[in-house]
């Protein structure tokens, strides 16, 4: 015991008086899991070189720093941390090795029955399940990278996966190649914010029995299935971007059973559904953008009391599709891009309603074949005689005061798919401006495209200014 | 057949419904790119445009040109060049002709406004129909002696490509929806050029919608490599056969 105390140097702590911090290099002679059954609570590890001896247990208030190439490899045998003790921290290792089994959730960092645990900077590299939180109060998980490797469901587990937890904060991380990136289960009064989670072989997110929980600016990429929320109250959802989650079955957002939800100021984009709703009440979904989706949104006939206000729908195959007659949810106020309307009081909000479920959209619920036709001059004039008499689709799903401008949007979405093949160059004499008289009352729009309003030149349309300060 | 090609091309470039072709697509697709704010849904716009228009505009532009040249083309016939020299320089002028206003009326709007590959495809495909309507054009003038009747049976074949054909389609969709229809319904819809044309856009467009499960089918055939060359094989049939029996009645055809 006094050989190894001369490797340790025991300096004075900061923090409180009696706590001290160790440092522990690998390879020296002891191992750390000595060192760490040497310390009292409070004190410091700081961890240098790679530790491979196993499972290491924590089982007493600590704060483990790792050093310069600091790597905990789990050899293949149970968990390779395994932290059971209040307020420890754990930060700046590469975790690895964590044994694969689905019976025992073998994983990266397990952390059990305690409370005010920091994840913290680690690398998570290939672990079964990488961040493990298990009964746990008041976590914060914070600028962890988490890789798995791509493989099979059944011998891949979730990335942070939080069970029976309260008050948990998940911000900036990264997670790639789970199974699910984030899954939460029975985790109330937490926050995920920043999150990036992207190649997840299920969903990059995913909720099931959770309450009073927020996810916000978060990222959620090519997942297999997008980003789920199932059984679960008071979530809400602001400012994430859905991108990319294509498939069958595959979903930007899924939301089942969701009471009093409120869906705010997201993006979807690229996904073959951006919203799929099924049986869910009181869903607040404002600010939301829809772009070059399949189907925009998917509301189930059982979803009742959702309400749809300011969200933007543009480049949609589909804006709204439906799988009954009775739509017990309200629309008001949204920018279609279909609106075939007028604004004859100049208020900003059509004067006709729009119906957003086309004809077209039952024929290919009813008919998937019948999707061969999309955007063909058959389908438009059948989809047109419907929305001016409407027959087969249901008299109260319409938008009464559509927006005819896209509202203006804080954090504008990144267009993904549509990237230019080269760049905007300056082809001035070929924009539209010079098509269109500038007196035809088509200014309003030409405001809302980015590069026109440069372009209306005073010198090329001397009536221009004339026009121009409507609104 | 190579002076017959020049001096077809100069004529065309003097005629004005050439020109306003390339005017007419000009200023529909500079109008759509203005009026939308967003180059991604003028597109989706100048998508059907170009579905309808397109065809309908070279079938009849064809038939009118070879009636309106038939003086020049009896003029032509009794020099001493084989018929086929005649006919192949008057089609190879008329293709590059109308190849040439659509790329300025289409091609160059999408190239300023939405240099994507979608747009890349739209304006492929929309040369395509343009070749495979100049050529069934080509084979109804020659066929019909009355200008009149040759419009005509020119806008039915329109109708009938562009209408016609989908409705049907749809109807035996649905009528036959509880058998397996599924190995016919990829032939059926690749065998109308224009749905055709409009599949292999709508595979850039909408590809969000394909990846679904309604689209799975068209997606996993004309999606890929292989499915890409047979489209093209297609369209390329549809221009070589209308040719072939072009030259066939023309060398015949007492002028």
């Amino acid at each position: 015991m006094r050989e190894l105390l001369i490797l340790l140097l025991a300096c004075l702590s900061v923090t409180h008086v009696g706590a001290r911090t160790w440092r522990y290099r690998s390879g020296a002679g002891a191992s750390l899991q000595t060192v760490i059954n040497g310390t009292a609570a409070g004190d410091t590890v700081l961890v240098e070189g790679t530790v491979s001896e196993g499972s290491i247990r924590v089982d007493r208030p600590l704060v483990l720093l790792g050093g310069a190439d600091a790597v905990i490899d789990g050899g293949g045998e149970d968990d390779a941390l395994l932290i059971t003790a209040d307020h420890v921290t754990v930060k700046g290792f590469t975790i690895r090795g964590s044994r694969r089994s689905n019976l025992d959730d073998m994983s990266g960092i397990k952390v059990n029955e305690c409370r005010g645990v920091v994840i913290e900077d680690n690398f998570l590299d290939k672990c079964f399940f990488a961040i493990y939180l298990s009964g746990v109060k008041d976590a914060r998980v914070q600028g962890n990278t988490v890789l798995g490797e791509p493989g099979e469901e059944d011998h891949m587990a979730n990335g942070i996966h939080l069970w029976k937890c309260s008050k948990a904060t998940i911000r900036n991380n990264r997670i790639e190649h789970h199974r699910d990136g984030i899954y939460f289960e029975f985790v109330t009064d937490s926050h995920i914010t920043g999150n990036t989670s992207l190649h997840n072989l299920r969903y990059g997110l995913h909720f099931m029995f959770s309450h009073r929980d927020a996810y916000e600016d978060n990222h959620f990429e090519d997942n297999g299935a997008g980003v789920a929320v199932m059984f679960s109250k008071e979530i809400a959802m602001r400012r994430n971007r859905f991108l990319a989650n294509r498939g069958a079955s595959a979903y930007g957002l899924l939301l089942k059973e969701i009471n009093d939800g409120e869906i705010i100021g997201n993006t979807f984009q690229d996904n073959t559904t951006g919203i799929m709703i099924d049986g869910c009440n009181r869903i607040n979904v404002r600010d939301n953008e829809f772009r070059l989706n399949g189907w925009a949104l998917r509301l189930f006939a059982n979803a009742i009391d959702c309400d749809f206000r300011g969200n933007t729908f543009a480049g949609n195959t589909f804006d709204v599709s439906t799988n009954g007659s009775l739509i017990p949810n309200t629309m008001n106020g949204n920018y279609w891009d279909r609106y075939a309307g007028y604004d004859l009081d100049r208020d900003g909000h059509g004067d006709v309603p729009h119906r957003p479920l086309g004809f077209f959209t039952l024929l290919v619920e009813m008919q998937p074949y019948a999707m061969v036709f999309s955007r063909s001059l058959f389908v438009s004039l059948l989809d047109r005689a419907e929305r001016l008499i409407p027959s087969l689709t249901p008299e109260s799903m319409k938008d009464d005061r559509p927006l005819m401008r896209p509202p203006v949007r804080k954090n504008r979405a990144v267009a993904v798919a549509n990237k230019r093949l080269f760049p905007h160059s300056a082809f001035v004499i070929f924009h539209s401006s010079f098509f269109i008289p500038a007196g035809m009352g088509l200014n309003e729009k030409w405001r809302t495209s980015e590069h026109s309003v440069v372009l209306v030149h005073p010198c090329i349309f001397p009536l221009g200014g004339r026009y121009q300060d409507h609104g | 057949m190579l002076k017959v090609f020049k001096y077809t091309l100069i004529d065309l470039a003097r005629n004005r419904f050439v020109l306003g072709y390339a005017l007419l697509m000009l200023l529909v697709a500079q109008g759509l790119f203005a009026l939308e704010g967003d180059p991604t849904k003028a597109l989706l716009s100048l998508v059907q445009v170009v579905m309808a228009l397109v065809p309908l505009i070279a079938l009849v532009f064809t038939v009118v040109y070879m009636y309106d040249t038939l003086e020049f083309t009896q003029l032509l016939a009794v020099q001493p060049m084989r018929r086929s020299a005649i006919l192949g320089g008057q089609l190879l002028a008329l293709a590059a002709a109308l190849l040439l206003a659509q790329a300025i009326g289409l091609g160059l709007p999408l190239l300023v406004h939405s240099p994507t590959v979608a747009a890349l495809v739209l304006s492929l495909s929309g040369s395509a129909l343009v070749l495979v309507f100049a050529a069934l054009g080509a084979l109804i003038a020659l066929k019909q002696r009355e200008k009149a009747r040759g419009v005509g049976v020119a806008l039915a074949i329109w109708f009938l490509f562009v209408l016609v054909y989908d409705a049907l389609l749809m109807w035996g969709m649905f009528t036959l929806s509880d058998h397996p229809i599924e190995p016919f319904v990829v032939p059926l819809a690749g065998i109308n050029p224009i749905d055709l044309a409009r599949i292999m856009v709508m595979l850039q467009v909408d590809l969000a919608a394909m990846m679904g499960y309604s689209g799975a089918i068209y997606k996993n055939f004309f999606g890929s490599v292989g499915g890409t060359i047979v489209a093209a094989l297609i369209l390329a049939l549809w221009v070589a056969v209308p040719v072939l029996f072009a030259f066939r009645v023309f060398r015949r055809k007492d002028l």
